[in-house]
């Protein structure tokens, strides 16, 4: 079974506009966008990684706290999708993030975020408990996403402390401090999420000399494996056995929808780990499965064939060994 | 149909120690009239249901007369409550009533029928709770 942590799920709203007149400049009384097509669907990292894993068939346990009519649309769509929902519940109401697609410009969306409930310490302890319960039947556990209030910003770093004293493998998909202190724990896999700031820990991550940098430093900690993105089609692994580069030739235009698209990718590189192949097979399908998503208007593609299709437009190259 | 293909795979539930008023404040967040009982390896050990909260909280010729529209107002059921909302769950929960993952469709049905529930929790080979089933996850199946 593989666990997943969403601390601070979202309703994830899509519009897709033709036009999205953002200027100003004209003295208005209102700017009227009409949405072509609209779509809601439960999000978070962590959740989008469960999305991922039910629809491949692998059992999957999604945890984190859940507030309001949000929190109830997110569960029901997280249980219609086949995942096991742990959840606690608490007061308030559970955020929505809602990203606005403009037609020919998917590939540079408009993205408002909200910050999401504070979390009160009772429903923190709760939490502790049922994660220590679920950890006894965990393979993998996938740490994800951002922090909400009133949640210590190494949480992170004590779950995965947890984890891999129960013997689970540790999967890091988050960003910023909160991803830098678990990575002193040494996780399995790491996967820093860039998309706000490009920096791992305090270390830029702007080249590929830096990105190499940086991995050769969570590996240093104890990571088996780290992977950076390096642009939209292209990722760095770095491993103690050497590094490599994952590159596909894909034109921007061709994206619809880059939201969920890294989850896609650690769901992927999971779903091939639980079936058996190596590493590097893994990553190139999850990949495949990022690029897959990225290329349909739904968050996630959950099309087995078109990933493996997809598969053919990624080029692994050995980078260097170690 | 089998009850692994009926259930809805949420493990929301409470332990022995947890409070009754813990209890009632996650039926209400949660929307759900019965909570599963587990113990820290997650394994079933009873049921609450808003139907035993109530009964506890009323007067005990409640039995007898089957009414409580001779109450001037809800003042004792309140102050009954109020004891009671930091007593263990345990002290009020049902024994162990479950289904397991490959238990039919019918006998589900018969099960939620005899023992008057609206949702039994299923249960894999080691006890572990791994879902629910609700009535109405029997009736809108049936329908369809």
């Amino acid at each position: 079974m593989i666990l997943t942590v969403t601390l601070n799920p979202t309703l994830d709203k899509f519009y897709w506009v033709d036009h999205l007149p953002l200027s100003l400049e004209r003295v208005e009384e209102e700017i009227l966008i009409r949405a072509r097509k609209s779509v809601s669907s439960a999000g978070g990292k962590g959740i989008n990684v469960s999305v991922f894993l039910a629809c491949m068939g692998v059992e999957t346990v999604a945890m984190g706290f859940l507030a309001g009519h949000t929190g109830q649309i997110i569960l029901r769509d997280l249980l219609e999708r086949g995942v096991t929902a742990n959840f606690v519940w608490i007061e308030g109401e559970n955020r929505t993030n809602i990203t606005i697609l403009e037609k020919g410009k998917e590939y540079h969306p408009v993205k408002i975020h909200e910050e999401g409930p504070r979390i009160p310490t009772h429903a923190q302890e709760l939490f502790l408990k049922k994660y220590r319960r679920m950890l006894k039947r965990a393979e993998y556990v996938v740490l994800a996403g951002a922090i909400p209030p009133g949640i210590p910003e190494t949480i992170y770093k004590d779950l995965a402390r947890e984890a891999k004293a129960a013997g689970v493998k540790v999967v890091v998909h988050a960003g910023r401090r909160p991803l830098w202190e678990a990575v002193k724990t040494g996780p399995f896999f790491v996967k820093p999420d860039v998309r706000e700031e490009l920096v791992v820990g305090d270390m830029p991550v702007r080249t590929e000399e830096e990105i190499v940098a940086a991995g050769k430093k969570a590996v240093e900690y104890g990571c088996q494996a780290c992977l950076i993105s390096h642009h939209i089609t292209g990722d760095i692994l770095i491993t103690p056995e050497g590094i490599w580069e994952y590159e596909a030739e894909i034109p921007l235009t061709k994206f619809k929808n880059l939201v969920g698209a890294d989850d896609a990718l650690v769901g992927g590189v999971l779903y091939r780990l639980t079936k058996g192949d190596d590493l590097l097979e893994a990553v190139k399908f999850g990949m495949a499965a990022a690029l897959a998503s990225a290329e349909v208007e739904p968050k996630l593609c959950l099309a087995p064939a078109v990933i493996e299709h997809e598969m053919r437009t990624v080029e692994v190259r050995r980078k260097e060994d170690r | 149909m089998k009850a692994r293909e009926l259930m809805r795979r949420d493990l929301t539930s409470v332990e022995p120690d947890t409070l009754i008023h813990e209890a009632i404040y996650l039926m209400e967040q949660a929307g759900l009239s019965t909570l599963p009982v587990v113990d820290e390896e997650g394994k079933l050990v009873g049921i609450i249901t808003e139907h035993d909260l109530i009964h506890a909280a009323l007067p005990e010729y409640f039995e007898m007369l089957h009414s409580i529209s001779f109450l001037p107002n809800l003042n004792q059921i309140q102050k009954r409550l109020k004891e009671m909302a930091f007593k263990p769950v345990s002290d009020y929960m049902k024994e162990v009533l479950s289904v397991h993952l490959d238990d039919e469709d019918l006998h589900i049905a018969d099960f939620l029928i005899r023992k008057r529930l609206k949702q039994i929790p299923v249960v894999d080979d080691e006890g572990h709770l791994v879902g629910v089933i609700r009535r109405i996850d029997i009736l809108s199946r049936l329908v369809r």
